[in-house]
């Protein structure tokens, strides 16, 4: 079976986690998901537009679902929990907030977009485990199992929370990836942080407290014998790669975690080409991962 | 009646080591978790401490970790639990705050936080609320803040909370929630004051993580209510603290190119001087092949900026209808 979607890549896979957006390409192609792109798109606001300007936020947002629209699909899949989060949340109250609907109808309106609700958007973990029939679609494909390796998964708040808004998995106790984990041949690592906050938000309101939160999720996962963290959400990912050192520090101890990116792991699996995938662009060499299924990766 | 476990975090409160212990329960899946707790207490051990009174949710004092989530076992029902969990509830007293015995803890910190806020009005001397008469609000007026009224200040959202656990300075949901309550009552008159009250890491620590509206029995929101807080801050206070200074930048930042400027957020959250510390940062990230090269400005960004022009103003910051006047006429 093969979707085509709308790709909504995000910022951050644009500019520094480009690796995100290369692994995502080859895995795409790899799972028969068509990806459109839209140079079009503008940036989802990352929660902190909204901060700023509650109704502006849901304008830029209702503008990206229209451009999908337009086009005539139904699909917008995004890569981001954050991305996934914001781009619902303006959904969300298109459909049950008839004030602010009507100011961005009227705004949008001048310049020429008509927002219809008919675009989706989907995370690309939730476009597996809902359309694409679960993490078992992964099962013929994998052609180098993650046996052997323990791997932690980092769900990354916004796609899970709030519940009644973003309606995927459970809040609190979810279990798509950790069974997508399992079917690439790992263990999955079970810990409290795997729901928790990066501490990205706080970066940089107060980065000794951000970083300390990111120390002990991955402490925490460490505790847990994993050997690797993944996770569906590059703000995530700069928390607990990006910053690991100054995160280590804020809990005193090396930590030394490899994080993948959710599609990485799942090109590993695949038996896609390591430089495809973009592993040597992590600040922690995933390396530590490899070596337990015999994969290299390139200088 | 089916037989559950329940593994309950055992701690003396005497320095002892705190420890699960099991205990097989004949119970009913429609009972509610606490009753269970009850049968333990009054069958298997007397000495197991737990707090509850109502058994109706309303008095907000039985909330306690269940399976790792905040919840009232007097309305959390057994088999909700059971079903996924192999027929095992754990228990374990709320996080966040020091246990006194097993499953009760001392709520000082948290009600600490609530009395920072000033949980009451604050009347304008000069213009009292009239006497004898009821000093009424419109149904528009009470619904900015249709939702605090229902808290039961039972702390679920506080143990909850990631920033309330990592940051002594956080206020926590519920307290900001509440101050939410007061900055949008039209009979307040210490707009200005609550808002400088809560300033930088009181407020702005907030991860937005939502964890507290899926622990909140009432549906209270505070995640949703400290966004609204933030939007006032930012109008009132305007960029002055970093987490105004951030958000207000990002906002900018979107308008100038359509995607995210990573570079130039860095330097107008941290300012000259943060941005030279991010500086070996910077070098780290490139040797590590996360060059930050600007993409492009995306195309349509005429549209993006049209939206900006139409809508960055004042009355669209807030989606609800910002608080009207200070004072409300008797009728
Ligand atoms: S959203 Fe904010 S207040 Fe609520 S639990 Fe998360 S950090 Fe705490
Ligand atoms: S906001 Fe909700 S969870 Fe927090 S104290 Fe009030 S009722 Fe309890
Ligand atoms: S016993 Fe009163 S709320 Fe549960």
């Amino acid at each position: 079976m093969t979707v085509k979607v709308a790709y909504y890549p995000g910022c951050v896979a644009q500019e520094s986690g480009r690796e995100l957006d290369m692994a995502t390409r080859a895995v795409a192609a790899a799972l028969g998901i068509e990806l459109v792109d839209f140079p079009t798109f503008s940036c989802c606001g990352s929660g902190f537009i909204d901060e700023a300007n509650m109704t502006l936020n849901i304008a830029l947002n209702a503008r990206n679902l229209a451009l999908a629209e337009r086009a005539g699909l139904n699909t917008v899949m995004t890569i981001c929990s954050t991305c996934q989060g914001m781009l619902t949340h303006a959904r969300h109250t298109m459909k049950h907030d008839a004030v602010v609907k009507a100011r961005v109808d009227q705004t949008l309106g001048k310049i020429g977009f008509q927002y219809q609700g008919t675009a989706v958007p989907k995370h690309l973990l939730q476009i597996i485990s809902e359309d694409l029939g679960g993490a078992e679609m992964l099962r013929p494909l994998v052609r180098r199992p993650l046996t052997g390796t323990k791997v932690a998964a980092f769900y990354g708040c916004h796609i899970l929370r709030p519940h009644d808004v973003m309606k995927f998995d459970d809040p609190e106790e979810p279990h798509t990836f950790e069974d997508i984990i399992k079917v690439l041949g790992a263990e999955p690592v079970y810990y409290r942080g795997r729901v928790q906050c990066c501490g990205f938000p706080i970066q940089f309101v107060k980065p000794e407290t951000a970083q300390r939160i990111a120390g002990n999720q991955i402490r925490e996962a460490k505790q847990g014998g994993a050997d690797a963290m993944a996770t569906p959400c590059p703000l995530c990912h700069i928390s607990l790669d990006t910053y690991q050192k100054e995160a280590g520090k804020a809990v005193g101890e090396d930590l030394n975690m490899p994080v993948l990116h959710f599609p990485q792991l799942i090109g590993i699996a695949l038996g896609l080409d390591p430089k495809t995938l973009g592993l040597p662009r992590h600040m922690v060499d995933p390396q530590l991962l490899l070596n337990k299924v015999s994969v290299s990766v390139p200088a | 009646m089916t037989q559950v476990t329940y593994q309950i975090l055992r701690n003396d409160g005497k320095g002892g080591v705190p420890h699960f212990q099991n205990f097989v329960v004949e119970i009913g899946e429609t009972e509610a978790i606490l009753t269970g707790l009850i049968k333990i207490r009054n069958e298997q051990d007397p000495t197991l401490a737990v707090r509850y009174s109502c058994r109706q949710e309303i008095c907000g004092s039985c909330a306690m970790r269940v399976n790792g989530k905040s919840r009232l076992v007097c309305s959390r029902l057994v088999g909700t639990e059971t079903k996924t969990h192999n027929n095992t509830i754990r228990i374990e007293p709320m996080a966040n705050q020091p246990v006194l015995r097993d499953l009760v803890v001392d709520q000082t910190p948290f009600w600490d936080r609530y009395r920072h806020i000033r949980p009451h009005l604050i009347l304008d001397p000069a213009n009292p609320l009239p006497q004898g008469k009821e000093s009424r609000m419109t149904p528009e007026q009470v619904d900015q803040f249709r939702e605090t009224p229902r808290c039961i200040a039972c702390a679920s959202c506080y143990s909850a909370c990631p920033a309330v656990g990592s940051d002594p300075d956080f206020l926590g949901p519920m307290a900001l929630a509440k101050l939410y309550r007061f900055t949008v009552d039209p009979r307040d008159a210490a707009y200005h004051e609550r808002l400088e009250g809560i300033q930088n890491q009181k407020l702005w620590l907030c991860l937005r993580c939502n964890l507290c509206v899926e622990a909140c029995p009432k549906d209270v929101r505070p995640a949703e209510r400290i966004v609204d807080l933030k939007r006032l801050a930012n109008q009132e206070i305007g960029k002055r603290e970093r987490g105004s200074k951030h958000s207000i930048g990002f906002l900018n930042n979107i308008e100038q190119g359509g995607l995210l400027n990573e570079t130039k957020l860095a330097r107008d959250s941290l300012g000259l001087f943060g941005m030279l510390g991010q500086v070996g940062k910077g070098f780290q990230m490139m040797r590590h092949g996360k060059s930050l090269k600007k993409h492009p400005p995306i195309q349509g960004l005429s549209e993006v900026q049209a939206i900006y022009a139409d809508l960055n103003k004042p009355e669209d910051i807030k989606g609800r209808e910002r608080p009207v006047g200070k004072g409300v006429k008797g009728e």
